[in-house]
């Protein structure tokens, strides 16, 4: 035997090779190996079960179970393109241009793409209308069409009243067609309908049915006024408004700024009269607001003249008086607001052609004398311009209320939504759900479920904007496609094609690939590029179209230079001031509309620009200073105390909020809250108030004087505020020394009441003022306040240098080298509509909490926007102030992490690492701005147990744990875990993908590289974004103005966002 | 009283002690099978602990969303509770520690509670820093070890990082510091123990055999940890003040903090101290060893650092207003005035008013009432950090971001739970240790004992004293020779085979009767109300006993004692019994007279050439 090649011996006799011990060891029963054993045949059976069997057994054993389990695995699909797409590369965003449009609503936008999947809207710069901007609405669409509560498929409801579950497109098609064949009357019930091709669809369909009749109206109605621009100028549109032009605005109840008819373009304007680019020959426009209520705008306004709901038409009337001359009788309005408004009759005369009145009230007379107005001054032309008409809203009132009718009388056989929800947001919507009961078939062209939707028997869903091709054209001449960015999700189908379907039309071929296409692509070739010469094929015009967005295609029809037709019966139609002692506004928000908006989490958590309350809304009710140290609300209600509000009979329980500027004996309470059966952000959020609407002369009037209100019923236990202090130095008169002083400030201590030693006690002037945050100044002290906060800041500086560690030895020069990004902030041009708080949402993966969370101040907005009253106590004015991390070059933050976790970048960012941090809250604490936020709860559902994870809104799984709401994320930005801080980073992946871009095609970064998430969706300009050293730059310009200041310079912390100081304009001869 | 000569102070254990009576006193709580009291003092502490335990487990699971803290106040009940445990945390050492070096020799009563109480207050506290994070799994960032992720350390800039070296230190330091004290002791448990006890404690003791040279180096390393721990007692408070002293946030960023902060921590410690130590001497019947001196003693300190505490808390508001500093202003105008003044002026009648009672003595010596205020004083010393912490973080800044700020159940479960947990060890220590260390307080009982002429002090003729003194003198001559504690040969047991154990034991026996029936506190007050009657024990020969037959008599000023004749007081001793006999009361009538004249020079001259009252 040889000798062990392997050195492996067992004993002594092995090391040895005893004969007997090899030839025992060789014929040994255990030493076969496993493969022999096996491969023999019976070698196992004829074998008795050893330890060694019992381990082959066990491994077979446990491979055969590990092969069996591993079957079930579910299989993760990251399966690579088989054949690449040319447009898509993994990790780089496509942009595609399109248009966000829902209802009358509308902006060109630019659909950020990632791996096909739509994640982030940007404005479209090129577009003429929006000018790149874009609204918190727009923003939001995208996470619309990942939500989990929209129709997934075509459904036709059972005897029992169900939706079935399996119906086709086929099944419902056959039934909606057999309706339609058979029926007396049709209606299709539409908001207003920007595109042209849907209404070449409309048209073929009513053309195929006769008796179908289509049916137009607008959530927030604006019919009073296209009805009197039908009456003063022959044409039945909107004109386009040109704020940039006018040198004085008077506004009654127009929410132009947040809601009213295309905002994003009014802001747009209105801000460049607004910006102040030099002290010297410092311009401005002033704008007046006449209402009640603190709306957007009117928070926006030089002077705000306070008058009640029921004394707008007087107001007008009486504006029209000074105005024109005429000797209308409005009745009487209060003594103030007949002075201011004498004198604005005055500015706005001096004003002429470079003046503008609008009016957002939905009263036919009001509308005619404004028109009046208007064109007594010369503002028909250049201030309001009937070329380039708005098209954005065409509803009717009257047109529903004419449905109600016939549906009524039995006349209408089927009713077909086109997306609209007239159940829940026409005034009449239960006098509408009562009538449907009478119709046969009732087809909900439906994106989500909705009132209107569950009162109908089929449902015959639609795609997503995003999904779907299509056109736009929100003013005469400015046309704009629609392009899908992904494929749709679900079995839906755009309603222009069902439309064309079911009106079986010639002009559409429903078996090619993509038939609405070609249907779009022919109907352009038609119109559109039959219209312009630029273009000599059809070919190119689209190319150019489809990637641009939008085409200019000449001014469109009208011009209208004066009233045809007089005010005619004006007077008569006005409402007449009521003595009612309470009297309400109800107005849309900028985040909601009038419910359309309800379902999207994005816009529930967006506080309301002016109240800053979410999830709900909120009676606004008048807070008076007692003239000594404390403001008390109507009946001594506080924030979130719940009221009973009894609205023409109907009563609702409603929590309340202290609302400065709200003018006494009025409340104010939003519309769009309260819906039924509509998703879990929308359904049960706040009070429907649609049904407690006002009519007048058939319009919807959303002003009612017949309100009561009780004193305290309970306590909103889940009152969701994200401010609770809101002014900044609110003046009033002392009541002791009966000099002017500041309320705000007196009030900070409590005011025990009773207690008799604390019960003199008030806050100390200064404390709010004297703070380093808001500077502001008026138009005609400009100069000085500049002066003044020169010499401050001198003082800062001076304080700074004092330190024991020079800034200037050892950090000074530290960020000269290379970028240095920094911010610059213009309070002028903020108006607080709140599109760059949702933009930042969608870019950072930002969660929603829910209201409980808000509640409790647990909110995780990286970008908020404190909003500050000062100046006059009972009349206000406003500041938004955009606050997020000002990325101190001497971060108190930073030198506190125990773990390092947020530290300084060598390019001046405040970078925060996730995996680092164990969460101590120490750099939250120890943030002047508190803009540092923790993740309190399992936000992201990346926990493993699900357990623990919080719900928003009493749905059913957390809000962001399934798959389908998970696609909106950005995959460039972690999602954060529970437990650690999150802050805004200056959209630090959009600075390194600009910073790539630029290195690989070897240049120096250009400013236009990279812009902030809330930079672009800004639509007044706002906010520059950008390279402190880079001197040819847009912020390098900003920065050098006069105005500009550092919050809380003097605590040395060094940051890199500036801010201009807010100025207004206002009058103060208005408020005599 | 108005004795106007007190040169030496009153004995610092009462009850004429012997050894064996120490060692049997405070032994015995380990031994015994606890009382009632005891096991429901167990039962709530440990129900209280298990729902702390409930509402931690609560929090790791499902987030610090749990608690209401929020955007604007990161911290709130989490650090308040954290610095006050901390605070409480510090007169432990600093009576061990601080006092040792001083040579406080009155601190050997209370030094081991109080170190037991350092160590579970600091565990107490340390808690709240691992929970209070987002994620406790991460913990182990803070640490600076060897990892894989780089250079990647703590960073050393943070106060939070000071924290948990000063406090892991400050803790261990502690813990040795304790256990070092207990040692002799342990021995002297398994000495007088059996079986399984026996083997437990000869573990826990070392193996100790009270050899010269283990008294000799164990008194080394007690200094040189006294030494270590008396920077630490300044440190770990000042570190603590830190967290807040180096931040940016007005009301926080203040020079004042660190010193404030220690004075606040010792004000608060000895308050707690009291309350433990008044529960335990009730409970554990140990009212000779923390005398009502022991009780003033601490009362006095906790009056200086409570003046100390309020001159802080005036000179904040003096240098707000003073700085011209509008966010420092504000800050100190909204502790105070603000939603959250009820904190502010509960931390102010609590801190600083109240503390000023204790100027006056009879509140210094009542013992209900120093119970009372040490709680008061705790609640203040909260409410203090409350203020600091949360009522600041609440308005800061910019005012859009201020809040409010109430604790969910979550979090008063913890801080109630961490009350459990202190008290569950502080019940399981006195089962399994000396509450007193009783090789120090054998080491105070002669010396400050005998040689004690003041008041309290036993006549030398008092037949008690026979035996005591004898004993102490065998016993110094062992103290000598460095046994004083530990092993038998050192509690005096095995002496009782000598000469004097006969009378050792009677002596015993009165000791204890006269400790039970004639409560410290009785004494006291008599001694400070003293309105009618006079303190006879002024006079050589006559003790407490003898005074309270001669007072029963009728005799109670020295005037009237000075106008009875030897021979009726004789009577009324004969009267008692056989075993005042022995008293010879010849002298007394005069030394009386000479008391009731105010001759008390001449008094003493002749009291130190009589013997024990006798003429010799």
């Amino acid at each position: 035997m040889k000798k062990s090649q392997t050195g492996i011996w067992i004993g002594e006799k092995d090391l040895n090779h005893d004969p007997e011990f090899i030839k025992q060891a060789q014929q040994g029963e255990g030493r076969a190996s496993l493969v022999d054993a096996i491969g023999k045949d019976n070698a196992l059976a004829e074998k008795e079960g050893g330890r060694r069997d019992f381990l082959k057994f066990l491994g077979f054993g446990l491979g055969a179970a590990t092969m069996a389990a591993s079957c079930d695995i579910p299989v993760k699909r990251a399966m690579p393109y088989v054949i690449k797409p040319d447009d898509i590369v993994p990790g780089v965003a496509t942009y595609y241009a399109s248009s966000y449009v829902k209802g009358g609503d509308y902006c060109s936008i630019l659909v950020k793409t990632r791996e096909g999947r739509p994640i982030k809207i940007e404005g479209n710069a090129l577009s003429k209308v929006t000018h790149g901007g874009t609204s918190a609405r727009a923003q939001a669409s995208v996470l619309e069409l990942y939500d989990v509560n929209r129709f997934k498929r075509p459904a036709i409801k059972d005897a029992d009243g169900n939706l079935a579950e399996d119906n086709s497109w086929a099944a419902v098609d056959g039934a909606v067609k057999s309706a339609l064949s058979s029926a007396r009357g049709i209606r299709v019930v539409t908001n207003t309908i920007l595109s042209p091709t849907a209404k070449k669809a409309l048209a073929e369909f009513t053309a195929k049915y006769p008796s179908a009749k289509v049916v137009t109206y607008d959530p927030v109605s604006s019919a009073a006024m296209l009805d009197a621009n039908q009456q003063s100028f022959g044409d039945r549109v909107i004109p386009s408004y040109r704020f940039d032009k006018a040198e004085v605005i008077v506004s009654f109840n127009a929410d132009f700024l947040g809601s009213w008819i295309s905002p994003i373009e009014y802001a747009h304007d209105y801000a460049k009269t607004r910006k102040i680019t030099s002290v010297a020959n410092a311009k401005m426009s002033r704008h007046v607001q006449v209402e009640s209520h603190m709306s957007m705008t009117g928070s926006n306004a030089d002077n705000r003249i306070m008058v009640k709901p029921s004394e707008q038409s007087a107001a007008v009337a009486y504006l029209y008086n000074e105005v024109v001359g005429g000797n209308i009788s409005g009745g009487k309005i209060n003594a103030k607001a007949q002075a201011a408004i004498r004198t604005v009759a005055k500015q706005l005369t001096a004003a002429r052609g470079k003046s503008l009145v609008v009016c957002g009230n939905n009263n036919l007379g009001e509308q005619l004398l404004v028109n009046a107005i208007n064109s007594h001054l010369g503002n028909i032309g250049t201030t309001v311009n009937f070329s380039n008409a708005s098209l954005q809203r065409q509803g009717s009132d009257q047109a529903v209320e004419t449905m109600i009718n016939d549906i009524k009388r039995g006349n209408v056989d089927v009713v077909i939504f086109n997306d609209a929800n007239p159940v829940y947001d026409y005034r009449g919507g239960a006098r509408l759900a009562e009538a449907l009961s009478k119709v046969k078939t009732k087809v909900a062209m439906s994106f989500g479920p909705s009132e209107t939707s569950a009162l109908c028997n089929i449902v015959a869903p639609v795609h997503h904007p995003l999904e779907s091709w299509g056109d736009a054209e929100p003013k005469r001449g400015h046309l704009s496609l629609i392009q899908p960015t992904i494929k749709p999700l679900f079995p839906t189908r755009q309603a222009e094609m069902s439309l064309l379907t079911w009106s079986s039309s010639p002009n559409v071929n429903l078996n090619a690939e993509q038939p609405y296409y070609d249907y779009l692509k022919s109907a352009w070739q038609t119109t559109a590029f039959a219209g312009q010469s630029t273009f000599a094929t059809f070919r190119g015009f689209w190319d150019q179209a489809l990637h641009d967005g939008v085409i200019t295609a000449g001014n469109g029809a009208s011009i209208a230079s004066g009233i045809s037709n007089g005010i005619g019966n004006a007077a008569s139609l006005l409402a007449k001031p009521s003595s009612s002692e309470m009297e309400i506004t109800f107005y849309e928000t900028v985040n909601l509309g009038n419910g359309q908006f309800a379902n999207n989490p994005w816009l529930m958590e967006m506080p309301d620009p002016v109240m800053r309350t979410v999830w709900g809304n909120h009676l606004a009710i008048p807070v008076n200073f007692d003239g000594y140290e404390t403001f008390v609300g109507l009946n001594d209600l506080k924030d979130g105390d719940l009221v009973e509000l009894t609205v023409n009979g109907n009563t609702m329980t409603v929590p309340v909020v202290q609302q400065f500027g709200q003018m006494d004996g009025t409340v104010a309470l939003a519309l769009g809250y309260g819906r039924e059966n509509s998703g879990f952000a929308a359904s049960g959020t706040g009070v429907d108030v649609n049904g407690s609407l006002g009519e007048n002369g058939g319009y919807t009037d959303y002003n009612v004087s017949s309100v009561s209100i009780s004193g305290k019923v309970g306590e909103d236990d889940a009152h969701a505020s994200v401010q609770y202090h809101h002014t900044m130095g609110v003046r009033d008169i002392d009541s002791v020394t009966g000099e002017e002083f500041n309320a705000d400030e007196a009030a900070l201590a409590p005011g025990y009441g009773s207690v008799p030693f604390v019960k003199n006690i008030r806050g100390f002037q200064g404390s709010l003022v004297e703070r380093s945050v808001i500077f502001k100044s008026n138009l005609s002290v400009l100069a000085d306040s500049v002066d003044e906060m020169k010499h401050k800041r001198e003082e800062f500086e001076h304080l700074n240098e004092q330190t024991l560690y020079p800034f200037e030895e050892y950090q000074a020069d530290k960020y000269k080298e290379g970028h240095h990004w920094g911010m610059h902030v213009d309070l002028n041009a903020c108006t607080g509509c709140g599109a760059c708080t949702v933009a930042c949402m969608a870019e950072n993966n930002v969660p929603v909490v829910g209201k409980k969370q808000v509640n409790r101040h647990q909110e995780m907005t990286w970008l908020r926007i404190d909003r500050y009253f000062y100046g006059d106590a009972e009349n206000p004015n406003t500041v938004y102030q955009p606050m997020m991390c000002q990325h101190c070059d001497n971060a108190p933050c930073e030198n506190v992490c125990p773990v390092n976790a947020t530290n300084h970048s060598s390019e001046g960012l405040n970078q925060m690492t996730y995996n680092r941090c164990v969460g101590t809250r120490y750099c939250a604490n120890n943030c002047p701005y508190k803009v540092r936020r923790f993740n309190w709860l399992d936000y992201t559902t990346a926990d493993i147990f699900p357990a623990n994870q919080p719900t928003v809104n009493g749905e059913e799984i957390p809000y962001g744990a399934d798959d389908l709401t998970r696609m909106v994320l950005n995959p460039d930005v972690t999602v954060r875990t529970r437990g650690v801080i999150e802050k805004c980073s200056f959209c630090v992946q959009r600075i390194q993908e600009g910073k790539l871009t630029a290195k690989k095609e070897r240049r120096a970064l250009r400013d236009a590289d990279v812009k902030s998430a809330c930079m672009t969706a800004c639509p007044t300009g706002a906010i520059t974004f950008g390279d402190q050293n880079n001197k040819k730059g847009e912020l390098y310009k900003a920065n050098q103005s006069p105005l500009n200041y550092i919050v809380l310079e003097e605590i040395n912390v060094r940051s890199s966002v500036q801010y201009t100081m807010k100025v207004n304009n206002r009058d103060e001869s208005l408020d005599a | 009283m108005s004795a106007p000569v007190s040169p030496i102070r009153t004995p610092l254990i009462e009850g004429h002690k012997s050894y064996h009576d120490i060692t049997e006193d405070l032994v015995s709580p380990t031994e015994k099978i606890p009382g009632g009291t005891w096991v429901i003092a167990f039962l709530i502490s440990v129900t209280v602990l298990l729902f702390g335990i409930t509402c931690i487990l609560y929090t790791i699971w499902t987030g610090i969303g749990t608690w209401n803290l929020n955007r604007t106040i990161g911290w709130g009940w989490d650090i308040t509770n954290f610095v006050w445990w901390i605070g409480i945390g510090h007169a432990g050492t600093l009576i061990s520690a601080i006092l040792l070096l001083f040579r406080q020799k009155w601190r050997t009563g209370v030094n081991r509670a109080a170190e037991a109480m350092t160590i579970f207050a600091v565990m107490c506290a340390g808690l709240f820093p691992l929970i209070h994070m987002g994620r406790l799994w991460m913990a182990m960032f803070i640490f600076p070890y060897p990892n894989t992720r780089g250079p990647l350390w703590p960073n050393f800039n943070s106060p939070l990082l000071w924290d948990v070296f000063a406090i892991s230190t400050y803790f261990t330091v502690s813990l040795l510091f304790w256990y070092t004290g207990l040692v002799p002791d342990f021995a002297t448990v398994r000495d007088r123990a059996k079986g399984f006890r026996r083997k437990i404690y000869n573990f826990l003791s070392f193996g100790w055999t009270g050899s010269a040279k283990h008294w000799q180096r164990w008194e080394a390393l007690s200094l040189v940890l006294a030494g270590i721990a008396t920077p630490l007692v300044l440190s770990v408070h000042t570190i603590v003040s830190f967290d807040f002293a180096t931040s940016v946030i007005p009301g926080w960023h203040t020079t004042i903090f660190p010193p404030y902060f220690v004075a606040g921590a010792i004000f608060s410690g000895f308050a707690m101290v009291q309350t433990l130590m008044i529960m335990t001497r009730k409970v554990l019947n140990l009212q000779e060893y923390i005398t009502i001196e022991h009780i003033e003693s601490m009362n006095k300190v906790i009056v200086a650092t409570g003046m100390i505490v309020g001159v802080a808390y005036l000179t904040e508001l003096f240098i707000s207003w003073y700085s011209g500093y509008i966010y420092e202003q504000f800050a100190f105008f909204n502790r105070a005035l603000g939603p959250y003044y009820w904190s502010y002026f509960g931390m102010m009648l609590c801190n600083v008013i109240s503390p000023l009672l204790f100027f006056k003595k009879s509140l210094r010596r009542n013992i209900k009432f120093t119970f009372f205020m040490s709680i008061f004083i705790n609640i203040g010393m909260w409410f203090e950090r409350f203020v600091i912490i949360a009522t600041t973080l609440a308005r800061d800044y910019l005012p859009s971001s201020w809040s409010f700020y109430v604790p969910t159940w979550v979090e008063i479960g913890i801080y109630i739970g961490t009350m459990g947990l202190f008290f569950t060890l502080y019940l399981l220590f006195v089962r399994v240790a000396p509450v007193v260390a009783i090789a120090e307080v054998k080491s105070i009982l002669k010396t400050s004992g005998d040689q004690y002429v003041g008041p309290n002090a036993l006549p030398h003729d008092d037949h008690d004293d026979h035996g005591h003194d004898a004993d102490h003198e065998t016993h110094e001559h062992v103290h000598e020779v460095g046994s004083h504690g530990g092993t038998d040969s050192g509690d005096g047991t095995m002496l009782r085979s000598s000469a004097m154990a006969a009378p050792a034991v009677a002596a015993d026996a009165v000791t204890k009767t006269e400790g039970v029936e004639k409560s410290q506190e009785d004494k006291s007050s008599q001694i400070v109300s003293g309105t009618a009657e006079d303190d006879l024990k002024k006079v050589e020969g006559i003790g407490p006993k003898i005074e309270s037959l001669i007072k029963d008599a009728g005799i109670k000023t020295w005037t009237a004692l000075a106008d009875s004749s030897p021979e009726t007081i004789k009577e009324i001793l004969t009267a008692a019994g056989s075993r005042y006999q022995t008293h010879d009361p010849t002298t007394w009538p005069d030394q009386a007279r000479m008391a009731a004249e105010g001759k008390w020079d001449e008094l003493e001259k002749w009291q130190d050439e009589l013997d024990g009252g006798k003429l010799s």
